[in-house]
């Protein structure tokens, strides 16, 4: 049944469980800062070793015209941030599944999508503060964004619908499985995704198949879109790529996310 | 009253040395064996450094077109690092793995069994090698596969062992001293993350010339980038003995280190 159809009174009740989950997601992130410390402290981490590492690649032929490594390294470390942020939202909600929390709310008369949507919110909400966070930080250190305060605000838009899609497909997997340890064991793969894309290094300077890879893999163009915004300015091409290719991934892990969740409470 | 000294427990004598190579020997085994019968524990041990190798010269193939880069092959500059990576990993694995003992009593029962108490670190260690071994193994034939190649022989390849071999010491000790005194897997995030990062605030990525600003400055006397150096030695030209010492003192030094921390985390334990 779509929003639109319900009574008000039923809207309002679905709005406000929403907003109380939500709520009870973002404060679980933030009292408990040893599960999402991790996630800012390593992208920093890595953009400070890649800048001194790799600050001379910019001298390269093929490399994009960038005042610094930093500005260039900026995309990847907030992509890189967000899926691991995103992996700790979903691994929450397999935890509701094993301690039988989960099973709780479904005996309630809260919405069944709530679960699902709140947990995406608070994943969203962190990866908003994650991309801000980036930002402060490494302003001090030499890092300019072209696009300004507007560029800024499209790279957290960016950033929250990129949460969403991971935390969709990554909830998914949690409501699949139930399992906070697969949630988990699928650090990898996202580990692995990303490698396989131009967070830390242009395309132009990759070859052979790992090019071709890295061209087929949408990270690689929702990073490129971020970048340009700090590298290049404002262009309608870096927000349609930053927003875009996101926003689509978001509407698929949410079908996703939402079609595991039919399937563990039909199982029940 | 006269007092006895039992022969067995002087440390020199030489049924001593044989109980604690058989005590050891078995533990090494038990180890391995684990490999079959648990390989989620192995595995991502292996598998890591294989994909570090291909994915790090995949990503920054371009880096080797910069000046005072040592090789125009990037996989020749990645291929130690994945190795050495890898090799100090599965001497962690021997750390996570004395923490389930730990955890599920195992330890306490090898505590109260006659066996001598540095075949508790030896047998790890030796286990540590052996998985070491495979991990080198593997990730230079995919490595070779991919495109490197030794660019002095045979003996750059017995420099990438006795790398390999010496950061799994480190590892090894390292990792059973913070299980011993944590005896819980918070010990595990530690050990993965101060190895981790120490291996990185190294040449890891690029040369020291090519670098910049603070890595410069940190890498140039982090004992890692000798033994880094040593792991690359065969892949980057002629082998040198002055490219090849700074890497066998710092593993002399740091897995002499690392074992003793192990050791008087076991005794700590015994306390």
């Amino acid at each position: 049944m779509s929003l639109a159809a319900l009574t008000s009174e039923r809207r309002t009740a679905i709005l406000a469980q929403t907003w109380a989950m939500s709520k009870r997601a973002i404060l679980a992130l933030a009292r408990q800062p040893a599960t999402v410390i991790p996630s800012l402290v390593f992208p920093l981490f890595f953009v400070a070793l890649g800048t001194a590492a790799f600050g001379r690649a910019v001298e390269l032929p093929d490399f994009p015209e960038v005042d610094s490594f930093l500005d260039f390294a900026l995309a990847g470390a907030i992509v890189q941030g967000v899926l691991f942020g995103a992996i700790t939202s979903a691994t929450a909600l397999a935890t509701d599944i094993e301690t039988g929390f989960f099973d709780r709310l479904l005996a309630s008369p809260t919405s069944r999508v709530s679960i699902l949507v709140s947990r995406l919110a608070g994943a969203m909400a962190y990866a908003g503060v994650q991309t801000l966070v980036f930002v402060v930080v490494l302003l001090p250190f030499g890092l300019s964004v072209r696009a300004g305060p507007v560029g800024v605000l499209v790279m957290v838009a960016g950033g929250m619908l990129t949460a969403l899609a991971v935390g969709g497909v990554m909830s998914a997997m949690a409501l699949r499985t139930g399992s906070s340890e697969a949630v988990q064991g699928s650090f990898p793969l996202l580990f692995i995704m990303l490698f396989l894309s131009s967070a830390f290094f242009p395309r132009q300077t990759m070859h052979g198949a790992y090019k071709r890879i890295a061209d087929v893999n949408p990270i690689s163009h929702l990073v490129e879109g971020a970048r340009d915004l700090t590298i290049e300015g404002l262009s309608w091409s870096a927000v349609a790529r930053t927003l875009l290719i996101s926003g689509g991934l978001a509407v698929l892990a949410i079908a996703v996310a939402l079609r595991s969740l039919r399937k563990r409470i039909a199982a029940r | 009253m006269s007092t006895t000294v039992d022969p067995v427990r002087t440390t020199s004598h030489p049924y001593r040395r044989t109980a604690t190579l058989a005590a050891a020997f078995g533990l090494a085994l038990r180890s391995l064996r684990n490999i079959r019968r648990l390989p989620s524990a192995f595995l991502p041990a292996l598998l890591m450094p294989v994909f570090q190798a291909v994915a790090f010269s995949g990503t920054y193939f371009g880096i080797t077109q910069l000046p005072g880069f040592p090789t125009d092959r990037s996989i020749n500059w990645f291929l130690p690092l994945a190795t050495v990576m890898g090799s100090s990993f599965s001497g962690l694995g021997i750390g996570f793995a004395t923490i389930r003992d730990l955890e599920g009593g195992f330890y306490d029962r090898l505590r109260m069994s006659p066996a001598p108490r540095r075949s508790l670190v030896l047998g790890p260690l030796m286990a540590a090698w052996g998985r070491t071994l495979i991990v080198v193994t593997i990730v230079f034939v995919v490595g070779t596969i991919a495109g490197a190649r030794l660019t002095d022989g045979a003996l750059g390849l017995v420099t990438l062992y006795v790398a390999g071999l010496g950061m799994s010491t480190i590892g090894t000790g390292w990792g059973l001293g913070l299980a011993y005194r944590f005896r819980d897997m918070r010990a595990a995030a530690i050990m993965q993350l101060t190895l981790f990062v120490g291996l990185f605030l190294t040449s890891a990525q690029t040369p020291l010339p090519v670098m910049t600003g603070w890595l410069h400055a940190v890498a140039r006397v982090n004992p890692l980038t000798n033994i880094l150096r040593l792991a690359r030695v065969g892949f980057l030209g002629d082998i040198r003995w002055a490219d090849c010492w700074g890497g066998l003192v710092a593993i002399a030094g740091l897995g002499g280190l690392a074992m003793l921390f192990a050791r008087r985390g076991l005794a700590a334990l015994d306390d």
